[in-house]
């Protein structure tokens, strides 16, 4: 302390709590800057589960402990007098594209229903969701209605966790990979992909899927972490204040090429520096162009100009 | 250091060969000698001016391949993602220029970064000039210069912006359209001729391009050596010091060393803009996809500097929009749209001539005023830049409510509050520390400052130890100008035959008088304030080392 | 660069000996001398007096040539770094460049750029250590100058302008000064003319678009048109749609300005959920706005009608539409009016229907303009 209180009325130590205040938030930049590898999200690629790998009774066990509070032991939702959702929506018509996407983006289950859930990592095994997914069909769903869910579209990289030993996984995500790089590439349509997207998406998730505000306190989600399957299940499921976008409204193949579109985008490197700045835009380079531009030119405009004692 | 007492012949040759053409070595010893007062703050509009050059250097690269043209192909380029993508010629050339022209995506982001520096810079540059009033008297045309600098600047970034013909840049253009259309009478039709029929048209490109790389520039680069050369004429102004008078200018001669730093300090601009562009990227405009008037983004934002109209723009209510016998007169596109922006520039170009007005002060000032020792002046000018700080955050208050999960309704009726209440509470916080720093220049002067040391008497009395102020200081402080304004003295409004000018006692005269006395009333005065004249500064001890108990 | 900009001052006071210690008191000089000749008062033959001017010791001079030195060493190899990366990323065999590949073209920027840096800031920083450590360190005096002439040269300057103008005639000789004036006012309007051919009249253009009754509607982004069975599938269904017109010769089967003009918003709302807007007879028919609908799909114009953004943001669960620009919010359930933000004009509906084949079709075009409101706009 001494060493400071003897130094802090030197002519120079404006400049150098400028520098040091410079210097401390570029190290601050740098930590918040963001990494290359975002996680990706927890769950496994499958295909359609066949009967004898899900178990029905197992699904109504996770069914009854996890989402029956909320959505009622049918599935029937818990409604007040005025018809107003109080903890949970009727899931009987939502179908299993909706259940899915719910389930696998963590959103559900949810602590708090009155608010709008983050992303989460999925709150129980592939297999449990499996299970699920059979019994709501089975048992909670009103005949065909709702989506079903996309299987032939690629999920998230598979989850170490899920497999007993290193070399099943290692299959597995190898696997996982070749099925995704040959669903991205196997779009077409570049500008198909980018019209659907920019005019049907953009306004609320961002033209680099980087989400946006909504009104009342909501907002569109970023998508970078949601796979090919889960932005399929969105679009068909209208999650939250999401309008849906069915199999009539865009195409399976013309959802293809949107996806395709949209993940090309968000995979592709910047080529103009390491730095995107989340790929926010304006808001971002003016913040920047202020603090880090301008401040560092100032800075060198002090050194240059800075008092020299007469003896040095 | 060698010492040259004679040119070299080579130079001789070629000093003779232009002074027998233009008889300059008078003017050009003067102008070698040129004195320029040395401050960090004094350097801001250089960093506008070099950024400016930058501009121009990176802006003739760009124009080497751009086409200014929005027929539209599909481009079949070296950037494979968007191959087989209809997007117009404009749009096209700009990726062959990010993805063929090596160096070009480099340049491109140089070009953009030096606008943002460049605006930033100017803006800098005029709060310094306004909070040390140095605008005043012999200055003030040099202030209106700038702002036209100023103006004339946005409006060739927002140009800029929009050439690429990309989603956000295109969108730029539709608001642009948008608040032309609602001008009463004409709006339609200024519409039609610019954009050549309705919006997007196929000629606001081509349009926009010759303004952005010819006309504004032309007048531009008019403007900014007016601005240079008056400031050189003129000389610069220079903080308060020794030796430094309203007469007499102290600083670093031109040559050498002013020249050699000044010079270094164009190259330290180009580093930073420089190295912001190789690895911070901006306004990828290959990522963006071309433009079409159907598709958006949200998060949607014009470069920093139409920020503040983008903001009110956003939080102008539509109260206000009436019609007369049917026609249209669209307030909340009007008043936003060309009112705050006019308001911009209005205001600062008028206030030295209104502050000349209130104060009467017709002198010749060269020395600048420290903001404090101005306070209604600085208080104006922070309650500016807060209203300005409003909208401009205004005009994110979708990434704000995005990013701080504050309800997006609210974000505007928050600003809408703020607008007003924000300068009004910075004015009247501004000007109380103003006048709390001026209490303590005048306590400062008196007895030295604090030096932090704390000292036991031997009664058993803690005291700090205040010491004497360096001579530097003390002139500082001694120079405090005297804020008075002629409509406030004992004979003002009295002609020299004592008759009251009658013109006085009305309207005007009654404004000027509330003003001045608004302007000048809560200074704290030096008067009669002897440096370190306080009761407990002791005389007797030895330069340096006088110590004294409070 | 600075030096020649100017000689506008060659009279404003050029002889007036360059006074170097010319200070108004002489405390004030002492002063100066005192703080810049303190320290090494060694002989100086510089352009001013060596008791002016402060020659750093030939050490500290040294010191500083070999740090600024340094400094250009490293602006030279940050230069030739410059040239050797420009090189580094040579056009393939096919002739397109390597940076074509955005990861390749990172590291392309980052190169040229980090070494151009590198290249400038060692400059910078070699002329700063140069100015501030070989140079001596001196502030000088100068006057400034009075700008004001004094009364002498003001008052012959304005008797030979006077002596001058009277000569002239100009003002003695109204018709030739009229007729001049006269002669210049058709030239002065000329270029105001000229600018006529810029673009048409406005006429009735921003009034309408290419709906048509009974003209069907794409899926935008494709070429495939739309039947209702797509959307009233959904209950909460939403898309963007243009006309089904393909002109044959725009990418996209017309051109951006009509797509500006006539592209929609398509959405599905429950039965329950529309408000009495829709149900209110409409201004001069006897129709309502539930007429203009086919089993719970709506049309709205997607332009906003405050300055022409997109307004798309549409949430189902409140059936508010948005603009992502400013925010003008737009209630689809009813009759889009405008329930937040600066618009003031509800979204222009399409009345639409459906054909015998079940493809949605428009039955009419908007009965009020699209996009942002203009002056006329409620005119015929």
């Amino acid at each position: 302390m001494k060493w400071i209180t003897a130094r802090r009325r030197h002519p120079l130590a404006g400049y150098v709590v400028v520098i040091l205040a410079l210097a401390l938030f570029g190290v601050g930049y740098a930590a918040l800057a963001p990494t290359a590898d975002q996680a990706q999200a927890q769950t496994l690629a499958a295909d359609v589960p066949s009967p004898d790998d899900v178990d029905i009774a197992e699904g109504k066990t996770v069914f009854d402990q996890t989402c029956a509070s909320c959505h009622n032991y049918d599935g029937s939702g818990s409604y007040d007098a005025e018809g107003n959702v109080t903890n949970g929506p009727d899931l009987r018509d939502v179908g299993p594209a909706a259940i899915d996407f719910q389930v696998s983006t963590g959103r559900m289950p949810s602590m708090d229903p009155s608010s709008q859930m983050p992303r989460k990592p999925m709150a129980m095994s592939e297999q449990d969701l499996a299970n699920l997914i059979a019994y709501y069909n089975a048992e909670i769903r009103n005949g065909e209605s709702g989506a079903e869910v996309p299987y032939e579209v690629p999920d998230s990289e598979p989850n170490r966790a899920d497999f007993e030993d290193e070399t099943a996984y290692e299959a597995a995500v190898e696997e996982w990979e070749s099925e995704y790089d040959s669903y991205i590439e196997g779009a077409e349509d570049t500008d198909m992909g980018m019209k659907l997207y920019l005019t049907n998406c953009a306004h609320c998730h961002s033209w680099s899927g980087g989400g946006g505000a909504l009104t009342d306190g909501r907002w569109a989600p970023e998508i970078h972490d949601a796979s090919p399957r889960e932005i399929y299940e969105a679009m068909v499921s209208g999650p939250g204040a999401m309008p849906m976008f069915s199999d009539g409204a865009i195409t399976p193949e013309e959802k293809h090429e949107l996806i395709s579109y949209v993940k090309t985008l968000q995979a592709e490197p910047n080529a103009g520096g390491v730095f995107d700045l989340q790929r926010i835009g304006q808001v971002a380079e003016g913040f920047i162009g202020w603090v880090v531009g301008l401040a560092l030119i100032v800075a060198c405009a002090i050194w240059i100009t800075a008092k020299q004692r007469a003896h040095d | 250091m060698s010492k040259t007492t004679q040119a070299p012949k080579a130079l001789r040759g070629v000093g003779n060969f232009i002074d027998d053409r233009f008889h300059l070595a008078k003017t050009g010893e003067k102008n070698l000698r040129k004195v320029f007062p040395n401050h960090w703050s004094f350097m801001l509009g250089e960093i506008a001016l070099y950024s400016f050059i930058i501009l121009l250097v990176t802006g003739v690269f760009l124009t080497l391949w751009f086409k200014p043209s929005m027929l539209e192909v599909v481009y079949d380029g070296s950037y494979e993602r968007l191959q087989g993508v209809p997007m117009s010629e404009a749009y096209a050339s700009t990726l062959f220029i990010d993805f063929d022209v090596r160096g070009g995506f480099l340049v491109r982001q140089i070009h953009h970064w030096a606008a943002l520096i460049f605006l930033a810079a100017i803006v800098v540059h005029m709060l310094r000039v306004f909070f040390t009033g140095a605008f005043r008297k012999p200055r003030e045309i040099n202030w209106l210069i700038g702002i036209a600098i100023f103006a004339l600047s946005i409006i060739e970034g927002l140009f800029g912006y929009s050439l690429p013909d990309d989603l956000p840049s295109g969108m730029g253009v539709r608001i642009l359209q948008g608040v032309i259309l609602a001008l009463p009478l004409v709006g339609t039709y200024v519409s039609m001729f610019l954009f050549g029929g309705e919006f997007p048209g196929e000629d606001i490109i081509t349009r926009l391009y010759m303004l952005h790389v010819l006309a504004i520039p032309a007048v531009l680069l008019a403007l900014i050596v007016a601005h240079f050369m008056i400031l050189w004429h003129q000389k610069h102004t220079q903080y308060p010091g020794i030796g430094r008078t309203e007469k007499t200018v102290v600083g670093t001669p031109m040559f050498p060393a002013f020249a050699v730093k000044a010079g270094g300090f164009f190259f330290f601009t180009f580093a930073v803009i420089a190295g912001l562009s190789a690895f911070v990227q901006i306004n990828p405009i290959h990522l963006f996809g071309p433009f079409t008037p159907t598709s958006i983004t949200s998060g949607l934002q014009p470069d920093w500097y139409m920020g503040f109209l983008e903001g009110s723009l956003r939080i102008f209510p539509n109260t206000f929009d009436f019609s007369v016998f049917g026609y249209a007169v669209p307030i909340a596109v009007l008043v936003p749209g060309l009112g705050v922006m006019g308001m911009l520039f209005v205001l600062p170009g008028a206030w030295p001539f209104v502050e000349q007005w209130i104060t009467g002060d017709k002198r010749v000032h060269n020395v600048a005023d420290r903001p404090r020792n101005a306070p209604v002046r600085t208080g104006l000018g922070v309650a500016g830049m807060t209203a300005y700080g409003v909208l401009w955050l205004a005009g994110s208050n979708d990434i704000l409510s995005e990013t701080f999960s504050i309800d997006l309704y609210l974000t505007t009726y928050i600003f809408r509050v703020l607008v007003f209440v924000g300068p009004v509470v910075a004015f009247i916080v501004t000007k109380r520390i103003c006048l709390g720093l001026q209490r303590r220049d005048r306590d400062t002067l008196e007895h030295g400052y604090e030096s932090g040391t704390i000292r036991q008497l031997p009664s058993g009395e803690f005291i700090e130890v205040h010491k004497r102020n360096s001579e530097e200081t003390t002139e500082v402080l001694e120079s405090k100008p005297l804020i008075g304004s002629t409509a406030l003295a004992d004979d003002a409004d009295v002609d020299d035959k004592g008759v009251e000018n009658p013109e006085s006692r009305k309207g005007m005269g009654k404004l000027r008088r509330a003003l001045a006395h608004w302007y000048t009333k809560d200074n704290v005065s030096i008067d009669g304030v002897e440096a370190h004249s306080g009761h407990h500064l002791h005389h007797s001890a030895p330069e340096g080392e006088k110590e004294s108990a409070h | 660069m600075t030096e020649n900009d100017n000689n506008d001052n060659n009279e404003a006071g050029a002889h007036t000996p360059e006074r170097v210690v010319g200070t108004p008191t002489a405390a004030a000089e002492e002063r100066v001398v005192t703080e810049s000749s303190a320290g090494a008062p060694e002989e100086h033959a510089g352009p001013y007096r060596a008791s002016e001017t402060h020659a750093r010791p030939e050490e500290v001079q040294r010191r500083g040539e070999k740090a600024a030195s340094a400094w250009f060493i490293i602006a030279f190899l940050g230069g030739i770094g410059f040239l050797v990366s420009y090189f580094l990323f040579p056009p393939n065999a096919a002739g397109e460049p390597a940076i074509a590949d955005p990861q390749i073209g990172q590291y392309s920027n980052m190169l040229l750029g980090g070494t151009l840096t590198v290249a400038m800031f060692g400059i910078g920083a070699g002329m700063t250590v140069w100015a501030r450590q070989v140079m001596p360190h001196y502030e000088v005096h100068s006057p400034y100058d009075d700008l004001a002439s004094d009364e002498k040269e003001k008052g012959s300057f304005s008797d030979f302008f006077m002596k001058s103008a009277d000569e002239s005639g100009f003002t003695k000789r109204p018709l030739m000064r009229r007729t001049l004036i006269l002669a210049m006012v058709p030239l002065g309007l000329a270029p105001i003319v000229l600018l006529r051919d810029t673009g048409p009249l406005p006429g009735d253009k921003l009034k309408h678009t290419p709906w048509e009754p009974g003209m069907r509607m794409f899926v935008e982004g494709t070429h495939r048109e739309i039947r209702a069975e797509d959307l009233e599938n959904d209950p909460y269904g939403m898309i963007s749609a243009l006309p089904a017109i393909d002109d044959g010769h725009h990418p996209h089967g017309m051109s951006l300005t009509d797509q500006a003009k006539s592209v929609i918003l398509l959405i599905k709302i429950p039965e329950n959920d529309w408000k009495e807007g829709m149900t209110e007879p409409i201004e001069g028919t006897d129709e309502t706005r539930l007429n203009w609908t086919h089993n719970g799909i709506i049309a709205y114009s997607k332009i906003c009608t405050h300055v022409g953004c997109p307004a798309a943001l549409y949430e189902r669960t409140t059936h508010r539409i948005l603009c992502p620009c400013h925010q003008s919010t737009f209630d689809a359930a009813d009759a889009a009016k405008v329930v937040f933000g600066p618009a003031h004009r509800a979204l222009p509906q399409l009345p639409i229907s459906v054909d015998d084949e079940g493809y949605l079709i428009a039955t009419g075009d908007f009965t009020e303009p699209t996009g942002p409101t203009f002056w006329d706009y409620a005119k015929d």
